[in-house]
């Protein structure tokens, strides 16, 4: 192998999922069996590494100052349901059981990974709620440790003063996971019998 | 449950090593340092996927290998034959049960249960707090998987909120919110702990009565940190406790601080009792925790005897023999073979790590 070759491997490497092998098949594919395709992959990643910025609502993937679900006028912007990541905010619009719109923190609570507050997208959230636009707040954060000290803090420093309604879902799902791994039954059965929080 | 066959590859100083047991007594006898602890330490890993004397995996592989396999063949009261197959590398563990990948540790807890009785268990009366607390949260834990959820979300919980007061910039909103998850479980702990040692007390002070002979009343007692098992209170303490903890850096209240200690005669016997007697009190603790395994599990645990016939006198010995389950496997070790009163043992020679059967003495 070259140096720049293994340059680049090194970089394919840090990607998450990928490990020496696959990181290496990947390179030579690109290098080596299918050169046509490197082109159109990195103007594409040019392209993509452009336009796309978070929702300054929500926090979600999007190419304007909104994202589809937040410029989308037929959501109800009065239920927000708030999700630690984008993949999980896919899942549950895939269950299409949810109408509402969306709040992504971008992580949880964990200050043994040194996460706090002011690393997550709770600014935001705050301002929503302050405009008065959030009728109720759906928690759909992990059922681990950090996720439920999350929630513990969002309804308290967020949610408290108002007179917003606070619902939990993530008692049926399985332990520890969070809603990526639940299957769209699972979510959509979760979302319907949500419960109060406090 | 008994254990029928045991096959180690690369486990500590055994290259490969297959055993089976007839019988309901074994004993591996031979001199220290050859491989008979290794043994019971094997049989020993099926119950909860850790090892009685270390808590270090990579002390466990072969010198110079990557992975040690164990395999088990198990009579089980409810399972029949079963097979449960255990690679341990330095930095994990996979577990299978009749051929199917077992990757929840709740699932597997309490269904392969084992005692061991070892000279180490001084330490249960002798040693520190957390020795015992180890002990407890096993014990409780193997058999409970309440306990076992309780025991992992307190302290995790307890170490994002220690990680935040380390960080000296806890601010009291996110110290709330993880006390608000730690206090739940930790009043959980403390109610199954209390609990939990009151029905081990019973059994223990009955073999202690069997094993001591004598007229001695002896005692389990929980020294709970904060006694009150209820959520509320424990946060209301926690909550009050901030401005000592940030001062520390570290959570000062709670069961991860708990203890509780022997007594013989109605005084603490890690200060008065004799060496004998405190021998008797951990092997009754043995006893109690093997009956206890066989309450909740419908599993009559195997026994591992460690090198501890040979440090009793001959009285003790037979009294702590009449007082073991006598349904119960046993498989132990010593320097010399036992006695004869103490009934008929497959024998294995053990040597270098080499294990060899021995006709069976009568
Ligand atoms: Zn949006």
């Amino acid at each position: 192998m070259t140096p720049a070759f293994e340059k680049l491997q090194q970089h394919l490497k840090q990607l998450p999922g990928l490990g020496y092998r696959s990181s290496e098949r990947i390179a030579l594919h690109l290098l080596v069996e299918k050169p046509a395709r490197l082109a159109s992959l990195v103007s594409a990643l040019e392209a993509a590494a452009a336009a796309v910025r978070r929702c300054d609502r929500c926090g979600n993937l999007a190419e304007g100052p909104l994202c589809g679900i937040c410029a989308d006028e037929r959501r109800d912007r009065g239920l927000v349901c708030v999700v630690e990541h984008v993949p999980d905010l896919v899942a549950i619009e895939r269950s299409g059981a949810f109408r509402g719109t969306y709040h992504v923190l971008h992580g949880k609570l964990s200050p043994i990974h040194g996460v706090g507050p002011g690393d997550l997208n709770v600014a935001a959230l705050r301002g929503r709620i302050e405009a008065g636009e959030v009728g109720e707040l759906i928690l759909a954060l992990p059922n681990d440790v950090e996720g439920e000290a999350t929630c513990h803090y969002l309804t308290e420093h967020l949610a408290g003063a108002g007179e917003l309604k606070t619902t939990r879902i993530g008692f049926g799902l399985p332990s520890g996971g969070g809603v990526l791994y639940a299957d769209s039954v699972t979510l959509k059965s979760a979302l319907e019998g949500r419960r109060g929080y406090h | 449950m008994r254990l029928r066959k045991l096959t180690l590859r690369h486990f500590r100083n055994a290259g490969f090593a297959a055993l089976e047991f007839t019988g309901r007594q074994h004993f591996l006898v031979g001199a220290n340092g050859q491989g008979k602890t290794n043994l019971l330490e094997a049989a020993g890993l099926v119950t909860a996927l850790r090892s009685f004397r270390t808590t270090e995996n990579k002390l466990l592989v072969g010198h110079g290998q990557h992975c040690a396999a164990l395999a088990y063949v198990i009579e089980h009261e409810r399972q029949g034959e079963t097979h449960v197959t255990l690679k341990l590398r330095h930095d994990g563990k996979e577990l299978w049960c009749d051929q199917a990948r077992v990757t929840k540790l709740a699932e597997h807890l309490g269904k392969f249960p084992t005692v061991v009785f070892s000279s180490q268990d001084l330490q249960l009366v002798r040693g520190s707090p957390a020795q015992r607390r180890r002990w407890l949260d096993l014990t409780l834990a193997a058999m409970d998987a309440g306990y076992l959820r309780a025991l992992q979300t307190a302290t995790r919980a307890l170490a994002e909120r220690n990680a935040l007061l380390k960080s000296g910039r806890a601010s009291a909103a996110e110290l709330g919110a993880f006390e608000q998850t730690l206090a739940p479980a930790a009043a959980e702990l403390i109610a199954r702990r209390g609990a939990g040692l009151k029905t081990l007390e019973k059994s223990m002070q009955a073999a202690y009565a069997q094993i001591a002979d004598a007229a001695e009343p002896a005692s389990l007692v929980y020294e709970p940190n904060f006694a009150e098992a209820s959520a509320e209170a424990l946060l209301a303490r926690l909550e009050s406790g901030r401005a000592r903890d940030q001062q520390f850096r570290t959570t000062l209240t709670g069961p991860h601080r708990d203890d509780f200690h022997f007594t013989v005669k109605h005084t603490a016997a890690k200060d008065f009792a004799s060496e004998g007697q405190q021998r008797s009190l951990v092997l009754a603790l043995r006893i109690a925790q093997a009956a206890w395994f066989h309450e909740k599990s419908g599993v009559r645990p195997v026994l591992l005897a460690d090198d501890v016939l040979g440090e009793l006198d001959p009285a003790r010995r037979a009294r702590f023999w009449s007082a073991l389950d006598p349904e119960a496997q046993i498989i132990a070790t010593g320097t010399h073979l036992p006695a004869a009163e103490l009934g008929a043992w497959q024998v294995f020679e053990v040597a270098d790590g080499v294990f060899a059967e021995k006709e069976a003495v009568s």
